[in-house]
């Protein structure tokens, strides 16, 4: 074999034309004679609404078409949600709001106009009558007995409810030694990419085809969805997601002007599109993580914990969309993380209020749940009066217990760690960080005046959900070598990482190789990029297809060359007999033979294609360490880290450069949440935080250097030996910062509970210890 | 209940109030066009002379994915007008690898050091860059950091863009 391409640091082949400026995003395509829409949205939170009138719209000079659910017929059918628990409510969303809104931004009409300005002209034009009612924005209010109800389904405003249960958590709590118990609050953030949503259609006269372009992370299930909305059968729906500017989680959803602009390009018969602006965004976009969580943890006398018992409320927002309940399943089965607890009860309520629709952002319940357990595991060391590393080491699932069930099932899966060494993962971390000298450092920086502390946080995350993926990788007649995949990245590097495992395969160029994706004109099925699952599900099918067209190369050549087939290697492209290059042909040549009409034994099936799915029942999970060290500063409250080291285990890494990438990217997500971060409502449902003027994102000066280390655990469950990782730095970041901060502040006397730690909730916590400081 | 309320910004034809002709000469190649005075400058951009390189991220002048230079000053495209630019000299994204289509060793350096992930970002952060190194050699990581803090990058952490830049500096002869 050649140079092997898995596992090498190499630069990426998307990245010439993004640097020339030649990307393709929804809103770089040129369609001409497109016609721009524009959403009127509620500026109630909460409201019924009475009439609309879209008449004067359409007078104005420019508008093409205006709608409003009234023009949708009786009976439109609503976005479904995917994965219903036996205690779902149907709380749904429409495309248009029908008889009521129950988010400001929630979309009551639409203009389509030759210009976008003309459109939101004619907006301001549409009458609308409202009866303002009630609304609700706390979830814990929201499930008091006469809280405003959103919805008839669910007169409590409890969308699901969902119980996990394991062994007897009260005879542990009984029997315990120590209980520690808090309540442990993360806030409403959420993904914010740098490329707003947007979308685009056409209908093609001749085939009468609805292509539609979309930021989006899951072509397939986006058209699955849509056709059937529209009514119209999947054949005549293609969707495109051309280069995507950052999705996080926020792009694999299905909102209501994905089914619009079709249905608008459908009624005129012309192209139209929508560019959502930065305020729609923030209106409307999928809110995210905020959980209330009451946890807490029985100890035995030895310090291992015995139970854990949690009740956690999830804001699930207005309404429930296609993923509804994944983040409250998600976060109620990760909440014991990788420590070996014998006994768990976990509740989640699912708590409707009348904010944006909440659904995955990167880590998904995970980063939750990982900063009620290990703030409280924090929380336990201070109060146990034992070393916090310790306490986590003690309560590590050996390696030896490998592979681990945890006895619970998300709505995904059974939640089976399959392998990985976590107590090694702690030390190493420790070691970088030199842990053992930081107790005698913050002595001293105290002695200073200086607040500094050290948080750790230790998780795992789910990593290659499937159901499937799928591929296809050809060999073409003139030798060039096509990978289609039903991933749908959104930079994520993912082009280069199937190149690579294609080329260890066919023993060609990686550069040479083009890799498509978010077509599902290309493939006919896939399900897309989210939830870290591209390595693992992409990566295997891509593999699975590639390994089939080299051994139909083989048997080709073997053919061709009249020789057996176990007597060729394949070398630079070429079919050889073993150790006499001079008798071979390229894959060229044999692709050739392979077209139809060519020189192929008796039965072979013409072409040097092969069309594969990779299927997995059960997902790995991927875990690391990340420790941050911070220093407060005590008359601002602002908070500087000073030092950010991260171990990770991803199994196999397919390209060192671009799983550090991810793993930056997502730290510097994690401590946005952790420090700074933050969707705000006031108490009337009208959101505070609608522009990057308020809703403060990570800059080049919050985010420290990352130092990384490797492990590498290869997973059982892929034949790459591959776990995701795209998410752990946003899980790590959050809770490792929080910790730290509270590491620093807390032998004060003051408890960190919840995040962000905003410079003004630091200060405010410091003036709280009064002047008992050191 | 019909009101005719008449649109003027989308007439075809010039009128003076809604419509200006401008010229500006964008990487190196003059254009004159009639544009609405209501239209910004990355919108012209983008639309008008279908230079679709310059990104929107914001529209209020935070998030710097639409900055070109004008004048050979770094400006955010969202918040000048069309007209405002009248006369100027523009470079985008699209002007900075040479003719030869070469990566410039700016772009270049951010291929090499993984300075990109999802790119829409990047070509603000590509002519912040190259106006930034225009004017310093030898940066520190903190003055690299500094000149960049304008510009948010949501997919790499920065640390990666960093590195870029002081690669740049180190290749770019200037
Ligand atoms: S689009 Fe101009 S600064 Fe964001
Ligand atoms: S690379 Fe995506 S925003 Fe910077």
């Amino acid at each position: 074999m050649g140079v092997k391409m898995v596992g090498a640091r190499i630069k990426r082949v998307e990245d010439p034309r993004l640097l020339r400026g030649e990307g393709a995003f929804v809103d770089d395509i040129d369609l001409p004679g497109v016609l721009h829409m524009a959403v009127l949205r509620s500026p109630h939170a909460h409201a019924r609404v009475l009439s609309v009138d879209v008449g004067p719209a359409r007078e104005l000079r420019g508008v093409v078409d205006a709608f409003s659910a009234a023009d949708l017929g009786p009976d439109p059918a609503a976005i479904p949600v995917l994965f219903p628990v036996e205690t779902s409510r149907d709380t749904p969303q429409y495309a248009l709001a029908r008889d009521a809104v129950r988010y400001v931004g929630e979309g009551v009409a639409v203009v389509v106009a030759e210009s976008r300005h003309v459109a939101e002209d004619a907006l301001e034009l549409i009458e609308v009558e409202y009866e303002v009612l009630d609304a609700v924005v706390d979830s814990a209010a929201a499930i008091e007995p006469g809280a405003p109800v959103l919805h008839a389904a669910a007169p409590d405003n409890v969308g699901a409810r969902l119980v996990y249960s394991v062994g007897d958590v009260d005879s542990a709590f009984e029997k315990a030694d120590r209980v520690v118990k808090d309540r442990l609050d993360m806030q409403r953030y959420t993904g914010i990419p740098l490329e707003t949503r947007g979308v685009a259609a056409t209908r093609d006269a001749v085939t009468g085809e609805l292509t539609i372009w979309a930021s989006n992370q899951w072509p397939h299930i986006l058209r699955g969805i849509v056709a059937g909305i529209l009514g119209m059968p999947e054949r005549s729906v293609r969707v495109i997601t051309p280069d995507v500017g950052g999705g996080f989680g926020t792009k694999a959803e299905v909102y209501p002007e994905d089914v619009l602009v079709p249905l608008a390009a459908s009624r005129l018969d012309r192209p139209v599109k929508w560019i959502e602006d930065r305020n729609e965004h923030f209106l409307t976009l999928v809110h995210s993580r905020e959980q209330t969580h009451d946890l807490e943890f029985a100890f035995d006398a030895d310090r291992r914990i015995t139970g854990l018992r949690a009740t956690l409320i999830t804001d699930i927002g207005a309404y429930q969309r296609t993923l509804a309940v994944i983040n409250s399943s998600l976060a109620g089965t990760s909440i014991a993380g990788v420590y070996d607890i014998p006994n768990v009860h976990v509740e989640v309520i699912c708590a409707a209020t009348n904010k944006s629709p909440a659904s995955p952002y990167r880590g998904a319940g995970a980063p939750e749940s990982a900063f009620a357990r290990e703030r409280l595991m924090d929380i336990a060391a201070r109060e146990l009066d034992i070393d916090r590393a310790e306490l986590r080491r003690r309560n590590l699932i050996k390696p030896e217990q490998m592979p681990y069930d945890t006895g619970m099932a998300s709505v995904e899966a059974a939640v089976v760690l399959d392998s990985g060494d976590f107590p090694a993962a702690l030390d190493e971390a420790l070691k970088m960080v030199d842990y053992d000298g930081f107790a005698e450092k913050q002595r001293t920086a105290r002695a200073d005046g200086r607040l500094i502390g050290l948080g750790i946080c230790v998780y795992h995350q789910l990593a290659g959900t499937g159901p499937f993926e799928g591929a296809s990788v050809r060999v073409d007649p003139s030798g060039q070598v096509t990978v289609n995949s039903g991933a749908a990245p959104q930079g994520q590097g993912t082009a280069t990482m199937l190149a690579q495992i294609v080329a260890d395969e066919l023993q060609v160029d990686h550069e040479s190789i083009k890799v498509v994706f978010g077509d599902t004109g290309r493939i006919g099925f896939g399900v897309g990029t989210f939830a870290s699952r591209n390595a693992v599900m992409s990566g295997t099918s891509v593999l699975m297809a590639a390994t089939k067209v080299r051994e139909k190369a083989m048997e080709l050549a073997a053919h061709l060359l009249e020789a057996n087939v176990n007597d060729l290697e394949l070398e630079e492209g070429h079919a050889q007999v073993k150790g006499s290059p001079q008798s071979r042909l390229s894959l060229t040549e044999i692709a050739a033979a392979a077209a139809p009409g060519g020189s192929r034994p008796p039965g072979m099936e013409p072409d040097l294609e092969s069309v594969q799915y990779f299927e997995n029942h059960a997902a790995p999970y991927s875990f690391g360490v990340h420790i941050a060290e911070v220093e407060v500063d005590r008359n601002t409250g602002l908070v500087e880290i000073s030092r950010y080291v991260v171990v990770n285990d991803a199994g196999v890494i397919i390209n060192p450069m671009v799983a550090e990438g991810q793993i930056a990217g997502g730290v510097a997500q994690g401590l946005g949440g952790a420090l700074m971060e933050e969707l705000v409502y006031d108490a009337q449902g009208q959101p505070q935080s609608a522009s990057f003027m308020d809703y403060i994102l990570p800059g080049s000066l919050d985010v420290p250097e990352i130092e990384v280390g490797h492990l590498h655990s290869p997973s059982p469950l892929n034949p790459l030996g591959v776990k995701g990782m795209g998410e752990g730095g946003a899980i790590g970041g959050h809770s490792a910062v929080a910790n730290a901060v509270a590491d620093a502040i807390e032998h004060l006397g003051v408890r960190v509970t919840k995040t962000p730690l905003k410079p003004s909730v630091v200060w405010e916590l410091i003036q709280s210890a009064g002047q008992q400081g050191p | 209940m019909s009101r005719k309320v008449d649109e003027t910004a989308v007439v075809a034809g010039a009128d003076s109030t809604t419509e200006r002709s401008i010229t500006v000469t964008v990487n190196g190649e003059r254009f004159e066009r009639t544009v609405s005075v209501r239209k910004s400058l990355v919108d012209f951009v983008r639309e008008d002379l279908r230079l679709t390189g310059s990104h929107v991220g914001c529209e209020h002048g935070v998030c710097g994915a639409c900055t070109v230079l004008v004048d050979d000053e770094p400006v955010r495209a969202c918040l000048m007008l069309a007209v405002q630019a009248n006369g100027k000299v523009l470079m985008t994204v699209e002007g900075i690898a040479g003719e030869d289509d070469e990566l410039h060793p700016v772009q270049q350096a951010f291929w090499e050091n993984h300075g990109l992930q999802c790119g829409f970002c990047t070509p603000g952060i590509l002519l912040t860059t190259y106006d930034f190194l225009q004017e310093k050699k030898n940066p520190t990581s903190g003055e690299i950091r500094e000149a960049l803090s304008g510009n948010v990058c949501r997919c790499t952490g920065y640390q990666n863009i960093v590195r870029s830049v002081q690669a740049a500096d180190q290749e770019w002869e200037r």
